[in-house]
């Protein structure tokens, strides 16, 4: 069983001679204010294009996975968390946590970046995370008070129109049902 | 004021009255040169060039793009203190023996709160008289308290492991 430990010793390496920043698999990263960051996903939301922000999260999820010795799906919900919050927190996205509300899995992410408004950037991130981490292409939607409910990604804009038509959480969850248990 | 000077700007007021189309004339060329080398005559009564009209005005420039340099004035340092010499950049870096790494503490793993969506009565410790009737506890007891068993099965079965909370939330469906 996997103890679900993360080792974050080393986890960046700065190199000096050549003005560059890795993290231990390889990837290089470049260190961004909040304010930039911000005003950079702002943007990207303003678009309506946050691939960007998808596809570092997937990069998140790689390191995760990379941490793993085993696939995500056979490991504790604990064990998951523990890698995919410390790379989080490694990452200065915040604190990530699991809540159970029903059968709807919700990442709450707390003291992240304030990016846009309707927290769609951070949204994007966990997404492309979660779907590195769990092999399959999931979608996290804001339902306010930094969390996101993990759905399909073919209902996610149901449920995104549900919570700015002003359903909460609660509500949410009431009116999804499991269709594997149906 | 001198009296060459006022007796050419008089001339040059009787000329202009003549010919008010007329603006050069000799007078005026002596008056503007006497008042460019002497500097007597109040440059600021009449403004050197007339102001634009509002088709010709400058565009605004963007403050983020600046295209030239805004001129400032800078006033000489009250203080007597001079530089001796300039700071020098080196592009060459420090000398550093190993590579610097970021070693936070390990972070402690939340557990999973789980939160039902139906309200359900909270398990409380079982009276001695009798067992209670049906009660559907959402989580686990913790160790040491004593344990209610529910007559029916919880709504939601724990899952076991990260694959089956995804299998659950992923099957979500609008009613």
């Amino acid at each position: 069983m996997h103890d679900g430990r993360f080792d974050p010793s080393g986890f960046y390496e700065f190199n000096l001679t050549g003005g560059t920043v890795r993290t231990r698999a390889g990837e290089r990263v470049v260190m961004l204010s909040e304010g930039v960051l911000s005003a950079l996903v702002e943007a990207a939301a303003r678009d309506g294009d946050l691939t960007p922000l998808r596809r570092l999260g997937e990069l998140l999820g790689e390191q995760v996975l990379s941490g793993l010795d085993r696939p995500a799906s056979v490991l504790s919900a604990e064990a998951v968390l523990g890698h995919t919050s410390a790379v989080t927190a490694l990452f200065g996205w915040g604190r990530l946590a699991f809540e159970r509300w029903g059968p709807a899995l919700v990442i709450a992410l707390r003291d992240k970046p304030e990016l846009d408004e309707d927290e769609l950037g951070a949204a994007a991130l966990l997404g492309g995370m979660f779907s590195e981490i769990s092999q399959r292409q999931v979608s996290c939607v804001p339902t306010g008070d930094s969390k996101f409910i993990m759905v399909d990604f073919e209902v996610a804009e149901t449920v995104w129109g549900w919570y700015k038509d002003g359903a909460d959480l609660p509500a949410i969850v009431g009116m999804l049902e499991s269709k594997r248990a149906s | 004021m001198s009296n060459r000077e006022d007796r050419l700007r008089s001339l040059l007021d009787k000329v202009r009255a003549k010919r008010p189309e007329e603006r050069t004339t000799h007078a005026a060329d002596a008056l503007e040169r006497m008042r460019t080398a002497s500097g007597t005559t109040a440059a600021a009564v009449a403004p050197s060039s007339p102001p634009l009209p509002p088709a010709a005005q400058p565009t605004p420039v963007p403050s983020a793009f600046p295209t030239q340099a805004v001129p400032q004035s800078f006033s000489e340092p009250q203080t007597s203190q001079r530089l001796e010499s300039p700071t020098r950049y080196s592009s060459q870096p420090p000398r550093v023996e190993r590579p610097l790494s970021v070693e936070p503490r390990t972070p402690s793993v939340r557990p999973i709160s789980a939160t039902p969506s139906v309200p359900s009565p909270s398990p409380s410790p079982a009276p001695t008289t009798r067992r209670p009737e049906s009660i559907r506890p959402q989580s686990v007891a913790p160790t040491g308290q004593p344990v209610v068993y529910a007559t029916d099965p919880p709504e939601f079965p724990r899952p076991k492991t990260f694959g089956d909370l995804l299998e659950l939330t992923l099957s979500l469906r609008p009613r």
